[in-house]
């Protein structure tokens, strides 16, 4: 058993991505129970006295200096799961011990790696040369190896048989115990695992419990320990190699369907759904060509992707032909076959309006569809908002109390007016050369500007019918007294 | 034109978070507009009409005291009592919805209204907007019916032009509504602010009290900012449709006369006995405690001042208040709780004969009339001091004697203050937790170079952001706007009739205690009078003394047959050897004695005032100790000024002198040097203080004083504002002064364990009380299951004194109900008086069968307190850690086979790990102070120990160590950092400067143990280090103990790196076990 422990894992992943950090002390803290605290700190900062789990306001003023960034719980677990992955390649059984440790069973592999020795020394020069501090040991049990990992000579091997020995001088947390019987060790000044392991275990057992007996069990191998191993994700990718260069569109064609096919077989044995797919064509010519489609919905419908899939055939161009087809869906989803559509018609109806306005999207682009929501603004501009899914659910009702026009201008427009003081509506106004009479009148309805967004005057809307019966959305711009009072229109009723 | 409109509906900043306007700016703005009056309703609170009212004194408005009921049942109404009978019902409502709900809170239903609503007119509020048939929605119809029905011809209905779109519609169908149920309306403008430019303080309100930002409040503010208060003329053009809308304003106005003014208070009854009146009551009494206190032989002074002050008192009308106290004291007396008045009246000599305050009056020359004139038309001051341990009693009792509808605690209407209002206004503006809590600690940084964008402060904000200027012009308005109603910390009012007939009664957040509305200034402008009942730790620990006194020394003590003028107390305390005392321990004052030299009571008087920020702030410490010392001539800067001045050699150091000053030589008429006072203390008034300077300066001038002189005294003036320190204060406070140093005195002892039985209280920490009383030969002995009690106790002699053992109390984390238990099956199982000479035996498993909890025993065993039967505390741990399986029902009393175990040596402790262990849990140790154990080190580095800096020569470098007691930067020193480090032999202030504590900030604010060089600095025996270099030493308080892991450690790093929670299991240690100190107060 090998025990990985990466006691700087976050921010030294931070250090790879941003070098100019190297000689600067960080931490990245998270905020609890309103507190902010640190949760990771690097090499330097840690040199400087700075440790986890202090608060944030105390490291500043021990270190002034220290800067701070935010510390995501999700993307460190991630991180560690991505370093397991990676580490398929020394032993197919990995475990992790979160959150900053893996456990390997390295049984039956070091010897490709020329002996144990060899095997550690391979590890820990791979990880170190790209920037993660590590602390590494080896041991016929996870207990020992641990112990020896996180408090023993770095790099250690503990000989089967010898861990009792190895772990003798290391202190007591060397096995893995809980902080309440750590700080009773502590008292009774059994600092190290050697001061109590020989003690008869219903001293021990009385005193500390069941679980120091585990732990030491478990350490010296009397008692197995199976950690749950790491599974890879393979990605939802699907590769079609062609016998012959592919020239024609109906090759094409045929190579997305069988990709398709194959692809959303997966899915639906996942209960998934594609969001973003794309096709990868490798030309002989070396050239690669990239076609990205999307959906609105989550979808495994083969016919309905290879739909958006058909209007992009055009646009690849085969030149001497194409070798390989990779497809490869980047984005996908939970879709969970369910039969609910049986009663709902609106649900069904959903899927097809989703699936149409893919295809609308993927002849003129997506940004000839809009989708208003109603937003929490009094501000007519910004009362409404662009929609990002066809499922998205209004944050708030749609105003129905006051009277807004049914088609709103996106920048009101002057209009001239002539108009009675005070605040009275106006008697006429032109609006694109076109006189106005106006034949009825409400308001004023006084909107001020959000002034954290904007400063700005007041409107007071009017609503106008003129003598043709259509009725206009006006409105004044600041105070009538001010004389210089503009008039517009912004809006017209149904 | 002739006024025809009242505004009737204004919501002020009493309606916590929704009004944007203080009541005060209502009146003004009115005022400005032209109103003769205004109404006030506050949503369920009378709070905020006492300061609207105030603000109408002598100008041509008044306001109508009203109210906007929330109903839980029904729609809102607003209520106007038109007379006081209907204002005590007004009243008497709102405390019975008070007092059924959560404090804040305030439950009201119709039926409530109903039976209250006598002489009340009534406003009806319409719902903001009207259905999608455009008429009012029905259920608003059956309320306005049913209230017609119920309220009568007293009902009317709201209308608002909130310029929304509908209004037109909706004043139509109101004005049909009002027609077809005879309900006449009344135009109104629902004013939530008094000018427009309110209206983005107000959002951010809104934003605070649905608790979102200003981003995603959306429609939760309001659309427009058409709730200001508006001119007539205006009201008049939106009403043009509905004269009449605006008529039934004045019909309204002119029904309800009532005023604020025509409430009376009157004192209760109880008071005097026997059917005398108030004034035979208290002559009777002053008289009779006369003869006591001199035992039948009254001195003649004495009587000719009793003669004249009852004389006064009586010309005045105060006797009541002066029996209402008397009530109280005489109540404390009767329960043994000690008590002390201070204050203005509570020096005279009639306080005096009712035992209100022990201070003899003929003492020192004080005159009765310097503190209550008939100039100065203010009610007397009495705060009465109780132990703070019972003082919960005497409240109750006033409770219980007067009932709650009589009695009640004033509120304290909290204001927001810089921290919290930016904090608020920031989280609503939208910034993150972050960056408000880092505004928040950063305001002293936003100077007005800052605005002109020359710097920076050091979170980084910039004035270039307009958001984060925005973020802080709110905030300005923001400040001083009332937060809450709390409870004041002691005063109550107490009324013959129900107390609800002049305001309303809520429940305080404490259980047992109910309160008013109203704050202090607020029912002092109503000419109500408050009994101040404080608490003092001070008084607990003295009256523990007296208790241990009687009890060991067979001494019957009390505050007045203390000796007085006792010459070794007062060479005491020249020494500055006043650890504990009161008001006398701290470093400031400590460094002050051996240069005042305190000989007499009026020099402790003097003592006490000095060292505050008034005198400081004034620059009168200097001059006062000059002329002390015969090094400055005594002279007054006038004649005039010599009576004031006079037995303070010169230099004004009272705020009552300076109040003087400002009447006598600045020709302030006594309102005016109050207000002047006042005007300090409030923030809120800051345009009024340079007025107040001009005329102060200015008057003094004209008068012939230099302007130096007059400048310190207005330096003075503000420092008594944030810290006000009266004589009449300063000398109540003296006598406890002396109480205690007597105490400490002659009995160090008993000094010692009241003290440590009162914590916490006080300056210093257990461990330095303890190490003080052993410096003057008490015996102290640890915590011991066999000897010790809760408390602190003592027991037999040994030597001079008796001998001090801890209590349990001292023992961090056991509770009292666990030690009761233990001491039961202690004194059971032997018998009390012989149980000190018996060997005990009681054993830890008798302790867990009697039902002491494990957790409680290993408490005691980690103090170490299992000595007695041999145990030391790791051996004491492993025995009850092996109980946790103990036997429990049929089988109690079984002790698990321990026995048999095979035996286990535990690894010895030693000294030091002791020591540590010790401080973690009591946090003190008799074995041994920790720094001696670094001493060794130190030597080499060479380090003086605080014994011999005292013989070192003035200006000499050196260099201390110890641990940090307190840092402290007091606003006066201007960025001076005054820090207090102790090691085995004793105390030593250190002096750092502004500059200095910048450069090692991070050792002084961080580190337990601190090393500094510097030179010393001697004036008498007060000696001060002025620091060059500061080191943290903390390191060197690493428990040795820790080899072992160490060893381990060392390995490792050959190899590539060290593991780095080796480390960090030391460093917790050590930063956990010591007192991290008392900071910067």
């Amino acid at each position: 058993m090998v025990v990985i422990w990466f006691p700087h894992l976050v921010t030294d992943r931070m250090l790879r991505r941003q070098p100019d950090l190297k000689d600067v002390a960080f931490v990245l803290s998270l905020t609890e129970r309103g507190r902010r605290v640190v949760k990771a700190v690097n090499a330097i900062a840690q040199s400087k006295g700075i440790n986890l789990n202090m608060v944030v306001a105390d490291c500043k003023a021990l270190f002034p200096d220290l800067q701070v960034f935010d510390f995501n719980p999700e993307e460190s677990a991630k991180l560690l799961n991505a370093l397991a992955e990676w580490c398929i390649r020394y032993t197919p059984f990995i475990s992790l011990d979160a959150p900053d440790a893996l456990i390997l069973d390295a049984s039956g592999c070091t010897h490709l790696w020329g002996g144990e020795e060899h095997y550690i020394k391979h590890i820990y020069n791979k990880f170190n040369s790209s920037g993660y501090h590590i602390r590494i040991a080896m041991a016929d049990t996870i207990g020992a190896a641990w112990g020896v990992c996180r408090f023993g000579k770095n790099g250690s091997i503990v000989k089967s048989g010898f861990e009792m020995e190895a772990l003798s001088l290391l202190p007591a947390a060397a096995l893995r115990l809980e902080p309440t019987a750590l700080d009773k060790l502590d008292k009774l000044g059994l600092k190290t695992v050697h001061s109590f392991i020989t003690m008869p275990s219903t001293a021990l057992r009385r005193r500390f419990g069941q679980n120091l007996l585990k732990r030491i069990a478990q350490a010296l191998g009397s008692e197995m320990e199976i950690p749950d191993l790491v599974i890879p994700i393979v990605p939802y990718q699907e590769r079609l190699p062609s016998l012959e260069p592919i020239r024609a569109a109906e090759g094409i064609e045929i190579a997305i369907k069988e990709l398709l096919e194959m692809l959303c077989l997966r899915l639906q044995k996942e209960s998934k759904g594609l969001r973003k797919c794309e096709l990868i064509c490798y030309r002989m010519d070396g050239v690669i060509i990239k076609k990205e489609i999307g959906t609105s919905k989550p979808s495994r419908n083969t016919l309905h992707l290879f739909k958006l899939f058909e209007l992009k055939i055009s646009e690849i161009e085969p030149d001497l032909g194409i070798e390989l087809f990779v497809l490869e869906a980047s984005i996908v989803e939970e879709l969970n076959s369910s039969q609910d559509a049986l009663w709902t018609i609106s649900g069904g109806s959903e899927i097809a309006i989703a699936e149409l306005l893919d295809r609308l999207a993927g002849k003129s682009g997506r940004q000839s569809i809009h989708r208003y929501l109603p937003a929490e603004h009094y501000w007519p501009e910004r009362s409404f908002k662009d929609a990002t899914s066809l499922v998205e659910k209004p944050s708030t009702e749609w105003r129905t109390n006051l009277p807004r026009p049914l088609h709103i201008l996106p920048v009101p427009e002057l209009i001239d007016v002539s108009v009675p003081l005070p605040d009275y509506p106006p008697l006429l106004f032109i609006y694109k050369n076109v006189i106005h009479n106006v034949k009825k009148a409400d308001g004023p309805e006084r909107i001020e500007q959000e002034w954290w967004i904007e400063q700005g005057q007041y409107r007071d809307y009017y609503c106008i019918e003129d003598e043709q019966g259509a009725r206009y959305w006006l409105f004044r711009l600041g105070d009538y007294d001010s004389g210089t009072a503009k008039w517009f229109i912004h809006g017209f009723f149904a | 034109m002739k006024m025809n409109y009242t505004e009737l509906q204004i919501t002020t900043n009493f309606t916590f978070l929704r009004g944007g306007s203080h009541p005060e700016e209502m009146v003004e703005q009115a005022l400005a507009l032209g109103y003769t009056e205004i109404a006030i309703t506050d949503y369920n609170t009378l709070a905020g009409i006492v300061r609207a009212y105030t603000a109408t004194k002598g100008k041509n408005i008044r306001i109508i005291p009203a109210c906007r009921l929330e109903l839980l049942d029904g729609h809102s109404l607003l209520a106007y009592p038109t007379n006081k009978e209907a204002y005590a019902r007004l009243s008497g409502l709102l405390s019975e919805g008070n007092l059924r709900a959560e404090k804040g809170e305030c439950y009201l239903y119709k039926a409530d209204v109903y039976r209250y609503a006598e002489g009340m007119q009534f406003i009806l509020i319409p719902p903001a907007s009207l259905n999608t048939t455009f008429d009012f929605e029905d259920n608003f119809i059956h309320s306005l019916k049913e209230y017609k029905q119920e309220l009568g011809d007293a009902l009317y209905l709201g209308a608002i032009r909130s310029y929304h779109a509908n209004d037109n519609k909706k004043l139509f169908r109101l004005a049909q509504l009002s027609k077809e149920h005879q309900v006449p309306f009344v135009a109104m403008n629902d004013v939530h602010y008094h000018a427009p430019l309110r209206r983005e303080l107000q959002d951010v309100l809104t934003c605070i009290r649905e608790k979102c930002t200003i981003h995603n409040a959306g429609f939760k503010l309001y659309q427009n900012a058409e709730r200001y208060l508006k001119q007539a003329e205006e009201m008049l053009r939106l009403f043009a449709q509905y004269p009449e809308a605006i008529e039934n304003t004045k019909k309204i106005a002119n029904a309800c006369q009532f005023c604020l003014s025509e409430l009376k208070y009157e004192y209760p009854e109880e008071i005097t006995s026997e059917g005398r009146t108030p004034q035979e009551e208290l002559i009777f009494l002053t008289w009779q405690g006369a003869n006591e206190k001199f035992n039948n032989v009254i001195p003649e002074k004495v009587k000719a001042s009793i003669a004249y002050e009852l004389e006064f008192i009586e010309r005045k009308n105060y006797a009541a208040y002066f029996l209402t106290v008397f009530d109280f004291v005489k109540f404390a007396r009767g329960e043994g709780i000690l008590c002390q008045g201070r204050g203005s009246a509570a020096n005279s000599t009639v306080c005096y004969c009712l035992g209100i305050t022990s201070v003899d009056p003929s003492k020192f020359n004080l005159l009765f009339s310097r503190f209550m004139s008939d100039a100065r038309d203010e009610p007397p001051d009495i705060d009465v001091d109780f132990e703070h341990e019972r003082r919960e009693e005497v409240m109750q009792y006033i409770y219980q004697k007067y009932g709650r509808d009589r009695a009640a605690i004033v509120a304290t209407v909290t204001q927001q203050h810089y921290k919290g209002a930016v904090r608020d206004v920031a989280k609503a503006m939208g910034l993150s937790m972050d960056a408000a809590n880092s505004l928040s600690s950063s305001g002293w940084e936003f100077t007005e170079e800052w605005y002109e964008g020359k710097t920076i402060s050091s979170s980084g904000f910039a004035a270039k952001d307009k958001h984060l200027l925005k973020v802080l012009d709110l905030t300005n308005q923001y400040i001083g706007f009332p937060r809450q109603l709390g409870q004041h910390t002691g005063g109550f009012i107490i009324t013959r009739g129900r107390l609800s007939d002049l305001c309303p009664i809520l429940n305080a957040r404490m259980e047992d205690r109910t309160n008013i509305e109203w704050n202090k200034d607020d029912i002092e402008s109503l000419g109500f009078l408050k009994v101040d009942v404080l608490a003092l730790g001070m008084l607990t620990c003295i009256r523990k003394a007296f208790d241990v006194c009687k009890a060991h020394y067979n001494l019957d003590l009390t505050l007045s047959n203390i000796p007085q003028d006792d010459a070794a107390v007062y060479e005491m305390i020249c020494h500055a050897d006043t650890v504990g005392v009161f008001q006398i321990e701290s470093r400031a004052q400590m460094s002050m004695l051996p240069r005042l030299k305190p000989r007499c009571f009026y020099d402790l008087v003097i003592e006490v005032a000095i060292v505050r920020p008034g005198p400081i702030q004034g620059d009168m410490v200097h001059p006062y100790l000059r002329r002390r010392d015969g090094k400055e001539k005594v002279e007054f800067p006038s004649k005039e000024l010599e009576n004031i001045l006079g037995r303070t050699l010169g230099v004004p150091l009272f705020q009552e002198q300076a109040m003087e000053i400002a009447i006598v030589a600045a020709g302030f008429t006594p309102a005016e040097a109050d207000s002047l006072r006042r005007s300090m203390a409030t923030f809120k008034a800051k345009g009024m203080v340079s007025d107040f300077q001009k005329k102060l300066v200015g008057g003094m001038m004209v008068k012939g004083y230099t302007e130096d002189f007059a400048k310190r005294v207005f330096r003075q003036l503000e420092g008594f504002g944030s810290y006000g320190f009266p004589e009449s204060h300063a000398v109540s406070f003296a006598l406890l002064v002396y109480v205690s140093s007597w105490l400490k005195c002659y009995y160090p002892d008993v000094f010692a364990a009241a003290i440590l039985n009162s914590m916490p209280m006080g300056f210093y920490q257990p461990a330095q009380l303890i190490s003080d009383a052993r410096k003057h030969g008490v015996v102290v002995k640890a915590v011991d299951i066999n000897y010790s009690n809760w408390d602190n106790t003592l027991e037999e002699k040994e030597g001079k004194y008796f001998v001090l053992r801890l209590g349990f109390r001292q023992v961090q984390g056991v509770c009292e109900d666990d030690m009761q238990i233990l001491m039961a099956l202690r004194d059971s199982r032997y018998k009390i008086q012989d149980s000190r000479q018996e060997k005990p035996n009681l054993r830890i498993g008798q302790l867990v069968d009697a039902g002491v909890t494990l957790a409680a025993l290993e408490k005691l065993a980690d103090a170490d307190c299992f000595r007695s039967i041999g145990l030391d505390r790791r051996k004491a741990l492993w025995e009850i850690s092996a109980l946790s399986d103990h036997a429990q029902g049929l089988f109690a009393g079984q002790l698990p086979d321990t026995s048999s175990e095979q035996q286990i040596t535990l690894p010895e402790m030693q000294l030091f790990e002791h020591v540590i262990e010790d401080y973690r849990s009591t946090t003190l140790s008799l074995k041994a102070h920790p720094m001696s154990f670094a001493r060794g080190k130190l030597k080499q580095l060479k380090v003086s120990t605080t014994h011999e800096l005292s013989k070192c020569e003035n200006g000499l470098s050196v260099r201390v160590a110890g641990l940090v007691l307190v840092r402290q930067r007091p606003g006066t020193a201007s960025g001076i950092c005054f820090i207090t480090i102790e090691d085995e032999t004793g105390t030593s202030n250190l002096v750092v400067f502004k500059n200095l504590f910048q450069q090692y900030r991070k050792e002084i604010v961080h580190c337990r143990m601190l090393m500094v060089e510097g030179k010393v600095q001697k004036e008498g025996e007060v000696i001060h280090i002025v620091v060059k270099k500061c080191y943290d030493l903390s390191g060197l308080l690493l428990p040795i103990g820790n080899s072992e892991a160490r060893a381990s450690e060392d390995q490792s790093i050959n190899y590539m790196s060290s593991a780095p929670s080796v480390k960090k299991v030391a460093q917790t240690v050590q930063q956990d076990i010591f007192y991290g100190g008392r900071n910067f107060r």
